[in-house]
């Protein structure tokens, strides 16, 4: 018998999740990835001091992640049910153990703005109330910091596993987007943390840090490719589902995004910025601030063609 | 009628072994040591025998208070004209004389549910006493992720109450009071069977011995209780 009888109709009326989902990983991807470069610089170089990069990175790290919780609140069906998320757990769903993690993340990630930022609290008066909160604190500075390591990490990779569960779309059911959402968070966070560190906590353009910073971009910038070149090649010489799938890269306004958003603004600016200009330009600080804009508006380019070119294509 | 008296049969059944089954249920035999003690709660939609009238639409808003313009199934026309609209089938916008297909779109009751698994506060669960997948109204956060989830796209947010709503077999509406599910009972052209597949002297259960049935989307391994029995026209 020919077991051929489906439906196409839903009943959710359009899109499960729209873009504050995105907005969210998005947030999400740069508060794990600048903390988790700045606490790797600080553990390689064995810094000591609070340096303006890890200023920058905790800073940010914190207005980020409270951010991606407004949007993830807000894009509730009714945003006063928030508490029934932190109040019942069911371990075998990803986005429970997500709240754990980030329930744990939050707060440190707090603790970690109070300590890189503790000279800047104490020239504020206003600010005066957290110095001996700080001072209390301070002897359990290095385990806050490798466990928000490793936390940040996670923030990253849960964003990918969070939505790689959801089964019937090929693009976003696979494995490789947690690994694709670590590297593109880091790439981002780094490139925002960076600016930050500039702008605000005057790092020299050219300082050592940066040095390394700019160096780890590349290795990064390639991985982030390789993984995206997976899905891409898994999705084009799959099944059915995932052929038609591939139609995302290559039809509709999604497809314009990915080539335009991602590639081009997201690989493409950073790489023409570095090395298809001569060599004052690419040392400037305008060519240091495009290029950070570029990393981070690519990597919001990709949260949106994963969120929503994914879930238009279904099995 | 020969499927009403059955059906009488079934809910006979159903009280008396209740009243046997209860008891048993007190001594010492250890929960979970067999699921095929426990009843498997399965539908079949009937392609063959439904018109597409949509009463079952109705009587399943009527009996679970759904709001306006919110359903917990549909039905999609597959072949045949609407007044206004090209024929599926054959694309002509005039009488065509297709034949009409229409297929029940509703939760899939799958017995490995995605949305059970991944519902992050345990609102989308399985009901304990009939393996049923309902939702717990008063866990739900509105994530939408057991939307996102189901491969069916069969669930949907209740406007009334902000929450994720799903067909439960009328569960806590009918089932509660020992009825039929809603839609069960009003279909005309007994289009639609429901029963458990766990006991073999169902009728649910010898119609699918006997009769061929379709899953929608078996691949996704999520195991669905809703079986079709699709319209297969032989010859020219």
């Amino acid at each position: 018998m020919d077991g051929n009888i489906e439906f196409t109709m839903g009943l959710s009326d359009g899109l499960a999740w729209p873009w504050p989902i995105a907005v969210y990983l998005f947030f999400a991807g740069i508060s794990g990835g600048a903390l988790a470069t700045a606490l790797f610089l600080r553990f390689y170089k064995k810094q000591t001091t609070n340096t303006p990069f890890y200023k920058a990175a905790a800073l940010i790290s914190f207005v980020t992640i409270s951010l991606g919780m407004l949007c993830l609140v807000l894009d509730l069906t009714n945003p006063l049910f928030f508490w029934r998320i932190l109040v019942y757990y069911n371990l075998n769903s990803v986005m429970s153990i997500g709240v754990i993690a980030l329930s744990v993340y939050i707060p440190l990630v707090a603790v970690i703005a109070l300590f890189a930022l503790e000279e800047e609290i104490r020239s504020i008066p206003a600010l005066k109330a957290l110095v001996p909160v700080i001072e209390k604190l301070k002897g359990i500075r290095r385990p806050c910091e490798v466990s928000v390591l490793v936390l940040a990490l996670a923030v990253c990779a849960y964003t990918g596993f969070l939505i790689s569960a959801l089964v019937r779309f090929p693009i976003i059911n696979t494995s490789v987007l947690p690994a694709l959402f670590i590297a593109s968070g880091i790439s981002a966070g780094a490139a925002a943390a960076k600016m930050l560190a500039v702008s605000v906590f005057k790092e020299d353009l050219h300082s050592q840090d940066m040095k390394i910073l700019h160096g780890a971009e590349w290795p990064i910038m390639i991985a982030e490719m390789l993984f995206i070149f997976m899905i891409v090649t898994s999705l084009m010489t799959g099944n059915a589902g995932a052929q038609s799938a591939f139609n995302a890269f290559h039809t509709g306004q999604w497809a314009a995004v990915f080539w335009f958003g991602v590639v081009g603004l997201g690989f493409g600016g950073p790489l023409l910025l570095n090395f298809a200009t001569g060599k004052t330009f690419s040392h400037s600080a305008k060519a240091f601030y495009l290029s950070g804009v570029c990393a981070v508006a690519g990597m919001m380019c990709l949260r949106m063609f994963i969120l929503y070119a994914g879930q238009l294509y279904a099995i | 009628m020969s499927e009403n008296i059955e059906r009488r049969r079934f809910l006979k059944c159903l009280g008396a072994s209740s009243l046997i089954l209860a008891p048993l249920g007190c001594s010492s035999v250890k929960e979970g040591e067999s699921d095929a003690n426990k009843p498997h709660y399965a539908m079949v939609f009937d392609q063959n025998k439904c018109t597409g009238c949509g009463e079952c639409k109705e009587a399943c808003n009527l009996a679970n208070n759904l709001p306006e313009g919110k359903s917990r199934l549909l039905m999609e026309q597959h072949s045949g004209g609407l007044e206004g609209q090209s024929c599926p089938h054959c694309g002509k916008t005039t009488e065509c004389g297709c034949e009409r297909k229409f297929v029940r779109v509703s939760c899939q009751q799958c017995k490995n549910a995605p949305c059970v698994t991944v519902c992050p506060t345990g609102a989308a669960h399985r009901d304990e006493k009939t393996g049923i997948v309902t939702m717990d109204a008063a866990k739900c956060a509105g994530c939408k992720y057991c939307i996102a989830a189901c491969p069916y796209d069969a669930r949907f947010i209740n406007k009334e109450t902000d929450v994720a709503d799903n067909c439960d077999f009328c569960l806590n509406s009918k089932l509660a009071i020992g009825e039929l599910p809603a839609c069960v009972q009003k279909c005309r052209y007994d289009a639609l069977i429901f029963g458990d597949i766990n006991d073999p002297t169902s009728y649910i259960s010898k119609l699918l011995r006997v009769k061929d049935s379709v899953r929608i989307k078996p691949g996704f391994g999520t195991e669905p209780s809703l079986r079709y029995i699709p319209i297969v026209k032989l010859g020219v």
